[in-house]
């Protein structure tokens, strides 16, 4: 992907929205979920698709949604979500499920407007489940933050799974 | 075609009392039984392989599995459908890794061997090292299943030579299938990709779940339902005009109120497109089936296939061992939506019953455990409760199929596993009870059948 342009963005740009990204791991990893909320900008896209596997020389149309689009979201939903979460009746993460978001390959790429960058960056969940098993999920995120007076908020993320058979039964938990 | 195994013949009949309505626990995790369900039932049954619209052109194929028999589903030029193994006849390598795609030709990773799109065997890498007489190209294609049908756009294929008609198969299920395939002129297609993700869990439990079991919802989804609807719960069911219908296996359970349904599928627009095109769905399908349609609702299709109309998910549990399956999901539309109420209908999806939906999350976990917590050699030999509404059954004019009243009920799982028994006992299809007798008949066209409407 060409996205480098000549001169990155400036260092303290750099440290700041890398230091957001992994402060904002360290609050879903604590279930702090009205903190993430408070992370995210009132216009926000978030998305996560599945791929599928292609022959490399395959001739046939893009599928018209998408191939797999297991998420896709305004900040409404993701509320919903929270909600959902906070409401005491998810039984399944009671007594709660143990989850740690490892973040890296971080890369911060300046945009034409000022007060936003793109940000690449690679995630690894290690999810323990109650009943004991464990999941190790990978994703690379592709993020757009915005600089909203003294914070960056994120404006968007397009998730992509590293697997085209999920591993587990169900996706709960934010990435 | 008959698959024979060679072992033991165990009386299966003692694994469950559907009478008194208890199940043995060891169907669900124990290998051998497995093992003989992918003989009697998976290499017997019709099974789902491909909506039409997923392969609509010539050369278009994707790739699945029938039972654990991995199979390639591809459209030729003349339009029919072949399903073969995806399997060399060489030395037995997978032939296609693809998901789907278009392609003239399937050629074998390993030593070139090249095969059309029916699966005919068209030549090799270096062919001139087999000798006059070694090798005959017509008798080593990819071995193309005995029998390959479709009903209103959902292609079955079946190893079984001697399998009845698909339209016997589904037989009085397709009243009711009618209402997801037919319920507007132009039928339905698939929608977007296909959703795969793993369960350590039996394979029955999916599909018992969506035959039947409207009872967990209200508990299981509390939190997704109470999110969905500014902190309301699931609203109490109607057991009086809400019911279970099971042929042969296949089950359908259903209420009568119209929108249950759509509202879980929590997109307006979706609820107003189908309020609209309602009286013309009950010129088409009847008053009775026009009511039901959007009403909360769960069906199942003998062995394998689960989908929910109204809601728009459509799956199949594909077997992956005895405590292991994999789950593909499908949005499916009707073909002459809009492409807006399309797309509001793939969010929906998503956002409910896709493998991170707010009320897809709560079910894998439960599944899985049902499975895992049997593998105690104490535990397995314990029965599990299948006796809710027992004696609730009734007949009903309209409605075909052995109906129960109430949709909290165990009656479509107790139809489920009949049928699961029928067929791990009968040596002989012919021979095999059909449960009820049907009212439709064996033709091959549901909507004109005369007399539909009165039945
Ligand atoms: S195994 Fe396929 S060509 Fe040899
Ligand atoms: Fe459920």
């Amino acid at each position: 992907m060409l996205d480098r342009p000549l001169s990155p963005p400036p260092v303290e740009v750099i440290v700041a929205v890398t230091q957001a990204l992994h402060c904002e791991a360290r609050l879903l990893d604590n279930e702090d979920f009205d903190g993430w909320l408070a992370m995210l900008n009132e216009d926000i896209c978030y998305r996560m698709e599945l791929k599928s596997r292609r022959f490399r020389a395959d001739r046939s149309p893009p599928l018209p949604v998408g191939p797999g689009v297991i998420f896709n979201e305004d900040l409404g939903r993701l509320k919903l979500r929270v909600d959902r979460l906070k409401s005491g009746f998810v039984w399944a993460e009671d007594p709660p499920n143990f989850i740690r978001r490892a973040i890296s390959n971080v890369e911060v790429v300046a945009r034409p407007a000022e007060n936003e960058v793109r940000v690449h960056s690679v995630l690894i969940m290690h999810r323990n489940r109650i009943d004991g098993t464990t999941r190790v999920l990978t994703a690379a995120r592709t993020d757009l933050w915005r600089g909203e007076g003294q914070a960056w908020l994120l404006a968007g993320r397009d998730i992509v799974l590293d697997h085209s058979v999920l591993p587990d039964s169900n996706l709960n938990a934010f990435f | 075609m008959r698959f024979e195994r060679i072992g033991r013949e165990p009386d299966y009949s003692r694994y469950m009392d559907l009478k008194e309505g208890w199940l043995d626990r060891r169907i669900f995790s124990d290998a051998d039984i497995y093992e003989e369900e992918l003989y009697r039932i998976f290499a017997r049954s019709w099974l789902f392989v491909a909506h039409e619209s997923q392969i609509p052109k010539a050369g278009d194929f994707l790739t699945t599995h029938m039972g654990e028999d991995a199979v390639i589903v591809a459209r030729q030029a003349d339009g029919s459908i072949r399903v073969m193994l995806n399997s060399c006849p060489h030395r037995g390598n997978k032939v296609c890794f693809a998901d789907a795609g278009n392609t003239r030709r399937f050629v074998c990773n390993y030593h070139g061997w090249a095969f059309d799109t029916a699966g005919d065997l068209k030549g090799m890498h270096e062919e001139y090292c087999y000798d006059n007489g070694d090798i005959d190209f017509k008798n080593h294609g990819l071995k193309n299943v005995a029998k390959v049908s479709s009903y209103k756009g959902l292609v079955f294929a079946t190893f079984n030579g001697d399998a009845p008609s698909l339209e016997a198969w589904l037989g009085d299920f397709r009243w009711y299938l009618d209402m997801i395939l037919d319920n507007e002129e132009g039928g339905t297609e698939f929608i977007g990709g296909c959703i795969k993700s793993v369960m350590s869990a039996n394979w029955k439990f999916g599909v018992e779940n969506f035959i039947g079991d409207a009872y967990h919802a209200g508990w299981t989804h509390d939190s997704g339902c109470r999110s969905m609807n500014d902190g309301m719960p699931f609203p109490p069911i109607d057991m009086e005009y809400s019911y279970h219908a099971s042929v042969n296996g296949h089950g359908w359970e259903f209420g009568t109120e119209g929108v249950g349904d759509l509202v879980l599928l929590g997109r307006p627009k979706v609820m107003d497109y189908y309020n609209k095109i309602r009286p013309k769905m009950a010129e088409r399908l009847g008053e009775m089936r026009s009511k039901i349609f959007g009403s909360v609702a769960s069906a199942s299709i003998f062995p394998n296939v689960s989908f929910l109309p109204g809601i728009s998910t459509f799956r199949q549990w594909q077997p992956k061992g005895p405590m292991q399956f994999e789950l593909k999901t499908w949005v499916i539309v009707n073909k002459n939506m809009p492409d807006d109420i399309k797309e509001e209908v793939t969010k929906g999806v998503m956002q409910t019953f896709g493998p991170g939906g707010t009320f897809e999350m709560d079910d894998g976990e439960n599944w899985e455990n049902c499975t895992t917590v049997n593998r105690g050699v104490v535990t397995r030999h314990e029965r599990l409760h299948y006796r809710c509404g027992i004696g609730r059954q009734i007949e009903h004019d309209t409605l075909p199929g052995i109906v129960y009243r109430g949709q909290y009920n165990d009656a479509n799982q107790r139809g489920f596993y009949q049928r699961w028994l029928d067929m791990m006992t009968h040596d002989e299809f012919g021979k095999m009870p059909t449960r009820p007798e049907p009212r439709l008949g064996n033709v091959a066209e549901t909507r004109d059948l005369p007399g539909l409407f009165a039945l």
